[in-house]
């Protein structure tokens, strides 16, 4: 049973590999398109800046076909290379992912966070029902879910200036023996007011409530053995993987204002700035580095339904 | 004949029996809330159409710039041009109104289209589908909205079609389990069998019987969205712009003023945002639950 | 004779006591050195050069890393800086600089420090005036007509033709010519760029993954040791937060401080809160193409319809000055006897029916059916508060006298573009800002119009032609400040711009600061005299 599961397992991530590979050529195919038509076509001097760079002696010029232009992109992409930031000159991959790390950390810690949160309000009101303890948690799930993130977040630096007399913000140079509580707050803030923690719950939730319901679990019950343990992997471990996969591309949103908030040095605050000044290069490395993120917390999510339950994903 | 028939109608019989009776006690707040919040937009259209409001809410006074709740007359104070924040924040209902029905639009409209063509017909069409929800749902959001930013102009229509686009996915994975869900039950099946022809099936069976709860609470859904949407963006500069007037530019003016400990001005349209979120979140769950309750049946 | 020695005693002494700080400081000065100074900065620098740089926040770091021939001391004089001296020969047409000897590049890791010599000089012009290279320092140079190397320490500028006020034009910062990858031109691409060396009182240390900027002392600096350690600007996304944070000690001091932070740092005893007069104005300019524009008393109708004063007082807590011509008040091509014109909603209305405009049934101005209404177009910024502010009242103020204003908030970028190259807006906002000069003709002359060009509005006047030209020509400093009063008082006649104000500046600081000085535009200037006293460093 074990020996014969493993190879399905290779087969099919491989599988998923290939599917996530062909979403992000068409994620470079629709970021392509949005710049093909917007005025001016920024896209042509683009292909000529990148051509021009990794070759300086030879005077290229873009491709007139758009499909010229967009292959010659694609080639250069494949290379690693994304061209040149129009304003700062330095490379886009370098600096993308430069700061991507320190939005990845922002992520996966406001993930977490929305998680502890979530989590538990959602199995105890799946086990209790609608109690009125249940219900204010809930309730309070909502509030949270609706409150704008940066607002929040001027709330939180103001508590913390005026309560407790920390100064909220010190990334990078002056590291001090407070900088985890400097970590902590973007994270709590980003965890907290994602907009994500009211569906988090009502989703696992339900999902519990139903697993639940199953008739092995109840068979299980009647045995006398433990709920949990049986109703974990469905009821559990499959619906928060989906959630997480499902909101990674709205904390990546969030943590636009977040870092800006909170002068986070991440790829959002970048994304902002290379909008404002139309840094094409830039902001088109960035929307594909997103997708990647996200396409490695659906290509998880696929990983673990797979790994959990061979059969159901064959089909 | 006669038999299959009844099932079609039993399992596409949604709501002939009355919303109201269905719902659990919890569902009728959630409900009645939402309902308040809706009213409320049609009020704040009345009020501003007959000119009822306490003040006209792009009158500028430099006399009274900043200045607390309960001051001249102004119930929740002025805002940085001296104009009055109960006015603006009443007519500030209506700059997420049309936007919010474009992208609700959007979603809806080619989210169905999406789910339609992945149940109802699948193979090749199931294939294509998925694969272009996957791409949307690859974008960040924020992200996509910041690169149509920089490649077109602000504007919060071009926003809120993104919106609506990036909602598509969710839409579309709602209907297709939903015609599975029938797909399983044969419900399909049957009617194909009674002779009833593609259309009538899907628009008539599939989609108004058995859908039309899933999108109204999706429309709920969406409305929120865009809401927080504009808001987010009205502090990066790029929401709804001057003089018009936004819960989320009023947030994003009024908490220049937070740090210097005056919080009323950003609080007002915060808790306004709050209100409006909460109402539709709880008017989508609402519904949900009663729609769940009736699948259990 | 017996006093003799005594006296050479106390003299020797004095020295002793004089130089035994001067050796500690190695500057002729008693103050302490050390510290770090953490500064504010609005964004992150693009460039860190002088040459690809065009934004104030690299401005103010590339002042520290580098150098010019000359040097403007605090009161407005050319001193000699990397030059030692000059000779102007040929009735001003050439110029011969003599080079310090002791100047050497800030050294990079693991290398000797090279000395600074005139190929260098030679080397930043070639690269200056390169058309592969983006830079906007090219316009100011046009007036050189070719630079020799006359042996390595002396360096000869021949000019196209003599003009008034050559010397400052020579604060231009010189770069290394070892120091870039590509000889001919520079780029962004150049890893120069990111990674300058100078000649200056402050080296780059290292730029951080949030770019920061770190620069550190340099011990060799020609003029003696800077005094504080170290510099560090820290860009801040949010301006509310940035202000807290000099509040709370975070950074210590902010270059520009928000109009609305005045107050309560005014209060506040822990900070300085000290003006510097930036030459610089806000305007509201018209688009000429517009026929309802090309009246010239449609224009000043509209300056008479606003209430500059009010704005001023309660947008700026009336920190600035209300202006009435083309030049910024801090300079002396402004002409003080031009008043500007009072606030006059009537008036503004029979200029508007002098001009054949009767107000319709919606109260709005109109003139052979065309209403008078008209776009602003005003950029984009995130902490756009003031711009807001004073956009919504003009709109206001308009609209009381019969005319219709729509604001469009543009993305800067688009801004641009529509001002400068489509030339499709009616009225626009913004602000310029002078360097050292007192120049106008890119902003008036009618052969600026054009792609690209500053007259953006198509303002084209030959009597103004004319002055302009003249004004350029002359060499008498006294002739051409008549011209410039002639000018400043026909363009007041024929608004092309509503002018506004200009703005006094604040830059915040800490008590620890001392002896800060701040040039208004380069700001850094001199602040290798700044110093923090030892028992306030930390």
């Amino acid at each position: 049973m074990k020996l014969s599961a493993v190879r399905p397992i290779t087969v099919l991530v491989t599988r998923e590999l290939g599917i996530a590979a062909l979403l992000l050529l068409g994620v470079s195919f629709v970021v392509f398109v949005i710049l093909y038509l917007s005025p001016g076509n920024p896209f042509a001097t683009l292909v000529t800046r990148i051509e021009t760079a990794a070759d300086p002696g030879a005077a290229a010029a873009a491709p007139a076909t758009w499909y010229g232009q967009y292959f010659t992109w694609l080639k250069n992409l494949f290379k690693g290379n994304l061209g040149n930031s129009i304003r700062t000159g330095l490379p886009v991959l370098q600096e993308v992912v430069r700061v991507g790390i320190n939005t990845l950390y922002l992520t996966i810690g406001s993930l977490l966070v929305t998680l502890l949160i979530a989590v538990p309000i959602a199995v105890f009101s799946a086990r209790r029902g609608m109690t009125p303890t249940s219900w204010s948690m809930t309730v309070f799930t909502y509030v949270v879910s609706a409150l704008p993130v940066f607002w929040l977040g001027y709330i939180v630096i103001y508590i913390s200036i005026h309560r407790f007399g920390l100064f909220p913000l010190a990334f990078g140079s002056s590291a001090g023996p407070w900088n985890w509580f400097y970590f902590l707050l973007p994270v709590l803030v980003l965890g907290i007011s994602n907009g994500t923690i009211s569906e988090v719950v009502r989703y696992l939730r339900e999902e519990m409530k139903r697993v639940f319901a199953e008739e092995y679990i109840v068979t299980a019950r009647a045995k006398g053995a433990s709920v949990w343990k049986h109703s974990f992997k469905e009821g559990f471990l499959i619906p928060i993987t989906e959630i997480i996969a499902a909101k990674i591309p709205f904390i990546l949103g969030g943590a636009v204002v977040v870092e800006q908030v909170f002068n986070w040095p991440g790829m959002g605050r970048m994304a902002w700035q290379a909008a404002q000044d139309r840094d094409y290069p830039l902001i088109m490395g960035i929307t594909l580095v997103a997708a990647i993120i996200v396409r490695m917390g659906s290509l998880m999510q696929r990983v673990v339904h797979i790994i959990v339950n061979p059969r159901a994903s064959k089909e | 004949m006669r038999r299959f028939s009844q099932y079609a109608f039993e399992i596409s019989d949604v709501s002939h029996v009355s919303f109201w009776k269905k719902a659990g006690p919890m569902d009728r707040v959630y409900i009645g809330y939402g309902l308040l919040v809706v009213l409320l937009v049609v009020i704040s259209y009345l009020l501003g159409a007959t000119g009822a409001l306490p003040y006209d809410p792009q009158e500028i006074n430099l006399e009274l710039i900043m200045a607390p709740p309960n001051t001249g007359g102004h119930l929740l104070g002025t805002d940085f041009m001296g104009r009055d924040m109960l006015s603006r924040l009443i007519i500030s209902i209506q700059a997420y109104f049309l936007p919010g029905l474009l992208a609700i639009g959007i979603a809806i409209v080619f989210g169905t289209c999406f789910g339609v063509f992945a149940g109802y017909w699948g193979g090749a069409l199931e294939t294509a589908t998925t694969y272009v929800s996957n791409l949307l749902n690859s974008f960040p959001r924020l992200v996509l909205i910041l690169l149509m930013v920089a490649a077109f102009k602000p504007d919060i229509y071009y926003i809120m079609i993104i919106v609506g686009v990036t909602n598509i996915p969710v839409v579309a994975s709602l209907i297709h389990s939903k015609i599975q869900f029938l797909k399983q039950k044969n419900f399909i099946e049957a009617a194909t069998a009674l002779g009833l022809n593609n259309c009538t099936i899907i628009f008539k069976h599939i989609l108004w019987h058995n859908c039309r709860s899933v999108l109204i609470i999706q429309a709920t859904l969406g409305m929120a969205e865009a809401i927080l949407m504009e808001t987010s963006l009205s502090y990066l500069g790029f929401g709804v712009q001057e003089p018009t007037p936004s819960w989320g530019n009023m947030v994003q003016a009024g908490s220049n003023y937070f740090m210097q400990g005056k919080f009323w001005p950003s609080t007002a349209p915060a808790l306004a945002i709050l209100f409006a979120i909460m109402g539709f979140h709880l008017l989508g769950d609402g519904l949900n639950s009663m729609l769940e309750r009736k699948g259990d049946r | 004779m017996k006093r003799l020695p005594i006296v050479v005693t106390i003299f020797l002494m004095m020295c002793c006591l004089a130089a035994s700080p001067a050796l500690a400081g190695q500057r002729g000065d008693q103050f302490p050195d050390g510290g770090a100074l953490n500064y504010g900065e609005y964004g992150r620098p693009a460039t860190l050069d002088p040459i690809t740089s065009n934004d104030m926040i690299s401005l103010r770091i590339t002042e520290l890393i580098f150098n010019g021939l000359v040097g403007i001391d605090e009161k407005q004089e050319i001193i000699p800086e990397l030059a030692e001296r000059w000779e102007i020969e040929e009735d001003g047409k050439k110029y011969t600089f003599y080079l310090r000897q002791d100047v050497a590049w800030h050294p990079r890791e693991g290398e000797d420090a090279k000395p600074f010599t005139a190929d260098d000089v030679v080397f930043t012009y070639d690269i200056m005036m390169h058309p592969q290279t983006i830079t906007p320092l090219k316009v100011r140079y046009e007036f050189i007509e070719s630079v020799t190397k006359v042996d390595d320490f002396t360096v000869t500028f021949t000019l196209k033709r003599p003009i008034l006020n050559a010397l400052a034009k020579f604060s231009f910062k010189v770069i290394p010519r070892h120091g870039l990858q590509n000889q001919e031109f520079l780029t962004r691409e150049d890893p120069f760029v990111q990674a300058p060396i100078g000649t200056g009182p402050y080296m780059l240390k290292n730029i951080t993954a949030d770019r920061e900027v770190i620069l550190v002392s340099n011990e060799n600096y020609f003029k003696g040791r800077p005094h504080i350690d170290k510099y560090i600007a820290r860009p801040f996304a949010d301006q509310n937060i940035m202000g807290q944070a000099l509040m709370f000690n975070a950074i210590d001091m902010i270059v520009l401080v928000n109009h609305r932070d005045i107050p309560q740092l005014q209060g506040d005893k822990r900070f300085v809160m000290q003006p510097y007069n930036a030459l610089s104005y806000s305007f509201f300019g018209f688009n000429l193409r517009n026929p309802l524009l090309v009246d010239k008393r449609v224009r000043k109708a509209f300056t008479y319809a606003i209430n500059r004063q009010e704005m001023l007082d309660s947008f700026f807590n009336s920190q600035g000055t209300i202006i009435s011509g083309p030049f910024a008040p801090g300079s002396w091509a402004y002409n003080l006897d031009v008043q500007p014109v009072p606030y006059d909603p009537q008036k503004a209305e029979e200029l508007l029916t002098e001009a054949g405009f009767t107000k319709n049934g919606d109260g709005i101005m109109e003139k052979d059916g065309r209403k008078l209404s008209l776009n602003l177009k005003v950029p984009i910024a995130k902490e756009s508060e003031a711009v807001k502010r004073v956009v919504l009242a003009f709109k206001n103020y308009l609209q009381k006298v019969g005319v219709d204003i729509q604001p469009e908030f543009q993305e800067w970028m688009a801004w641009k573009e529509d001002i400068f190259l489509h030339h499709d807006y009616d009225l626009m906002y913004a602000s310029w800002v002078f360097d050292d000069s007192a120049d106008i003709s890119s902003l008036f002359h009618s052969a600026e119009i054009g792609s690209w060009k500053n007259n953006f509005g198509a303002f084209s006047n030959p009597e103004v032609d004319g002055l302009i030209v003249e004004a350029k020509l002359t060499l008498d400093h006294e002739k051409r400040r008549t011209i410039n009063r002639k000018l400043h008082e026909k363009i007041a006649d024929e608004n092309p711009y509503t002018f506004l104000w200009t703005l006094t500046n604040y830059a915040g600081y800490n008590k620890k600061l001392r002896k800060v000085a701040i040039h208004p535009y380069k700001f850094f200037s001199f602040a290798d005299e700044w110093y923090i006293p030892k028992s306030e460093q930390r």
